[in-house]
């Protein structure tokens, strides 16, 4: 079977702390595949190790079939703009408009002409339900849903094959946060992306998943899809669906 | 036992120095070699240009007029006691072609855009906007910091030539209009003396000097840490770096070209 992410044993440490101790998953074409699991457990180093933005210390990622990390900076930068990805922050660039954040990849990445790039941009904000008078405003006079949306429509400006989405709707309110999953189903089911999540909100998991990675003390210690996170009696995940503090979790 | 702790943190200091040189020299090595690959970034390159070159021609300009003025005042408390009046043009024009125009020219460069380069880049780099540029497929050292480095390399020594203009014409404001100087004796005594190479070496030291000023601000910012309290950290190291390295080779460079 082909999958477009692999990862195998993957580890990193930062220091005496192991964060990530021996990761394995594979992520299929079309799949949307979440990782759960609590603050600082190392949700966002495993994306970023993914994406080669933080150098793993042993093990191996493959995106679309290449290991990224061995591969020269130019075919790895070509690799990466099949890969969209929306930050727990939203990372719009602060000194360029909406227009030019979401055109950005287009020029620069592929090298489109502005005007037909301009013209992508514009209907990539369409799709995540924003306007053309947004285009000229800059990211600090937008409020936090918009520039969520704003930096949806940057990840998926590129047409990739896959998009990370890191803590897409924390921080948000409850219509905000259901219009924002709405979006990320859009994308996986309609436009045929795989993904790959992570959060810690149940709901927006339950919406956008189609299998789910428990991570704890650097390790995915339980995986299974939507039907068998309901009814599963793992003490981990009933504990990390009710919110006890009581249980086998422990924060640090 | 004292002195082997202060061996110890000699040597731990003298290693994290080489450690910073050897990192630098890093950074330096990946700029250049993305900058100099096609496709170029004109419109970043552009935008640089007018930030380094128009926008601080206002700060340059004053800080130039005043040291002249001072620079003459100062000439001429001392010169008059010995009635060599005569002397404060040739001065005023070396002091500030060959010395004050680059250096001062430099520190508030370092202090004005050196400063905002660290901000600037530190922020996106805590705000993860380096690693979006970078999953969007650009080279954050093509993007970010060759365009920088390139432009205030180039630039400076524009900045010095102004600056040596108006210094001059500082000492000229103050000799004729407040010390009553013959105005054509001033700009005969002033262009006698000037060569070339007065000119040339202080275009010189600018040049290095804008290279040193956008080297710092561009690797402190880029290799901030721990949110807003890492930026203005960064800042303070870059700024400070910047002004010593340009003290110092100032220094280098004058025994160099002198």
């Amino acid at each position: 079977m082909n999958f477009v992410i692999e990862v195998k044993d993957l580890k990193k440490s930062f220091g005496n702390k192991e964060v990530l101790d021996g990761i394995s998953l594979n992520i299929s074409k079309g799949e949307s595949y979440v990782i759960m699991g609590g603050s600082g457990t190392g949700k966002s180093v495993l994306i970023k190790c993914i994406l080669n933005l933080i150098k793993y210390d042993s093990g191996s990622v493959k995106i679309n079939g290449k290991e990224i990390s061995k591969i020269p900076q130019k075919e790895m930068l070509k690799t990466l703009l099949k890969c969209g990805v929306l930050y727990q922050g939203g990372a719009l660039f602060d000194s360029l408009n909406v227009i030019d954040n979401v055109s950005f990849g287009l020029v620069y990445g592929y090298r489109r002409p502005i005007k037909e790039a301009y013209k992508i941009a514009l209907e990539k904000l369409e799709a995540v339900n924003l306007d053309e008078t947004v285009s000229t405003l800059f990211p600090s006079e937008l409020s936090g849903g918009m520039q969520k949306r704003v930096a949806l429509a940057r990840a998926i400006a590129t047409d990739p094959d896959i998009i990370f989405f890191d803590e897409p709707t924390t921080g948000l309110d409850p219509i905000t946060s259901g219009t924002i999953n709405e979006l990320i189903v859009k994308c996986t089911k309609e436009l045929g992306i795989s993904a790959m999540s992570i959060t810690h909100d149940i709901n927006s998991l339950k919406y956008i998943s189609d299998r789910v990675g428990l991570l704890y003390n650097g390790k995915i210690i339980w995986e299974g899809n939507n039907k068998e996170l309901n009814s599963s009696d793992n003490p981990y995940i009933r504990q990390f669906i009710s919110g006890n503090p009581i249980g086998p979790f422990t924060t640090k | 036992m004292v002195v082997a702790k202060f061996l110890e943190k000699i040597g731990r200091m003298f290693i994290s120095f080489l450690t910073s040189i050897g990192s630098i020299s890093f950074f330096l090595v990946k700029t250049i070699s993305a900058g100099v690959c096609p496709p170029y970034y004109w419109r970043q390159i552009a935008n640089q240009a007018i930030q380094i070159g128009y926008f601080s021609l206002p700060v340059v300009g004053m800080t130039a007029i005043f040291t002249g003025m001072a620079m003459a005042l100062q000439c001429y408390a001392g010169f008059s006691q010995f009635t060599a009046e005569s002397g404060i043009p040739s001065v005023v024009m070396i002091a500030m072609t060959r010395e004050l125009g680059p250096v001062l020219t430099a520190l508030m460069v370092a202090g004005r855009l050196g400063a905002s380069m660290t901000a600037e880049i530190g922020t996106m780099k805590v705000t993860e906007q380096i690693d979006a540029m970078t999953t969007l497929s650009v080279n954050s050292y093509k993007y970010l910091v060759f365009p920088r480095i390139l432009t205030g390399t180039l630039l400076l020594p524009f900045l010095v030539f102004i600056d040596d203009i108006i210094g001059i014409l500082g000492g000229y404001l103050v000799c004729v209009h407040y010390l009553d100087f013959n105005a054509a004796n001033y700009i005969h005594n002033t262009f006698s003396s000037m060569t070339a190479w007065d000119i040339i070496s202080g275009l010189i030291k600018g040049s290095v000097f804008g290279f040193i000023v956008c080297v710092m601000g561009c690797y402190h910012g880029y290799f901030s840490k721990r949110g807003a309290e890492g930026v203005g950290r960064a800042t303070t190291n870059s700024v400070v770096a910047s002004s010593i390295l340009i003290l110092l080779l100032d220094c280098v460079l004058t025994f160099v070209l002198f």
